[in-house]
């Protein structure tokens, strides 16, 4: 009972604020407590534009080993009415030389597309982006370019990172500065 | 030993669902309260099991089998989703 009493509390805590009388979506329920419970590896981070809007965010990573130790890169999350029966949408808005991403800043990664299941949270989506800094895979590319250099000529690859992260062109392809 | 009850009384009770966790994994909310789109807790808002033992509340776990076109499988363990009766 006195757990029922604490949920009704938390409920009418959960609509005070900008929305006052107006019931939160099971999006916005769901979505306030993936990120009351993120758990953030030291190399990430989340950034709110609008503190009131949990629904769109942007996630730093800054990878501390592997091919792309020592970038920055910005991701930016939307998260829908579906939340958790379909995934946010996550794009990438660093350019960046990178088999699982594309030069449009899609993002290759089974969970946000045919692996997802609303178990998962956004940490699980977090961790996942960060596996790819560490771990990139030739086998599923969107940028073909750059995984056929990575499974053919690994040394070229590491170079061609450097130096789409200290800007310059990657073939024909520029890339910004986005070292930290 | 004769008991009078003298004035206006009112009986409470309480009551929980048995369950082998907290909260539903798919709304994350107290499987005590109720999911998302309902109001109150309690038989309008029941629980299920599947037959991997895995449980959600059932508009949850509906909505989300609605949702897949294939396979329906266990949100948590991958497992094909069978009612356990």
């Amino acid at each position: 009972m006195i757990k029922l009493f604490s949920l009704k509390q938390q409920k009418k805590d959960g609509e005070s604020g900008p929305e006052r009388g107006k019931k939160s979506s099971a999006a916005q329920l769901r979505i306030q407590k993936d990120i009351n419970e993120l758990n953030l590896p030291k190399t990430c981070q989340v950034e709110f534009a609008d503190p009131d809007d949990l629904l769109n965010f942007k996630l730093i990573i800054c990878p501390d080993e592997g091919f792309y130790r020592n970038g920055r890169f910005v991701f930016s999350f939307k998260v829908f009415q579906g939340y958790p029966h379909d995934p946010p949408k996550v794009k990438c808005e660093t350019r960046v030389y990178h088999p699982n991403i594309d030069l449009d800043g899609n993002v290759c990664l089974n969970i946000l597309r045919e692996d997802w299941k609303p178990v998962l949270a956004i940490n699980s989506i977090i961790y996942g982006l960060q596996y790819l800094f560490l771990e990139p895979n030739p086998e599923d590319p969107l940028n073909k370019e750059a995984a056929e250099v990575l499974q053919s000529n690994r040394r070229l690859f590491e170079q061609n990172v450097n130096k789409s992260m200290r800007g310059g062109h990657v073939g024909s392809v520029y890339f910004d500065r986005c070292l930290k | 030993m004769k008991v009078k009850i003298k004035s206006n009384w009112t009986a409470v009770a309480s009551w929980r669902w048995i369950a082998n966790d907290e909260n539903c994994g798919i709304c994350r909310m107290p499987f005590d309260g109720c999911c998302p789109d309902c109001k109150l807790p309690g038989d309008d808002c029941p629980l299920v099991w599947g037959q991997c033992s895995h449980c959600f509340h059932i508009h949850c776990i509906v909505k989300w089998l609605n949702s897949q076109q294939v396979h329906q499988l266990c949100p948590m363990c991958r497992q094909e989703w069978k009612f356990k009766e």
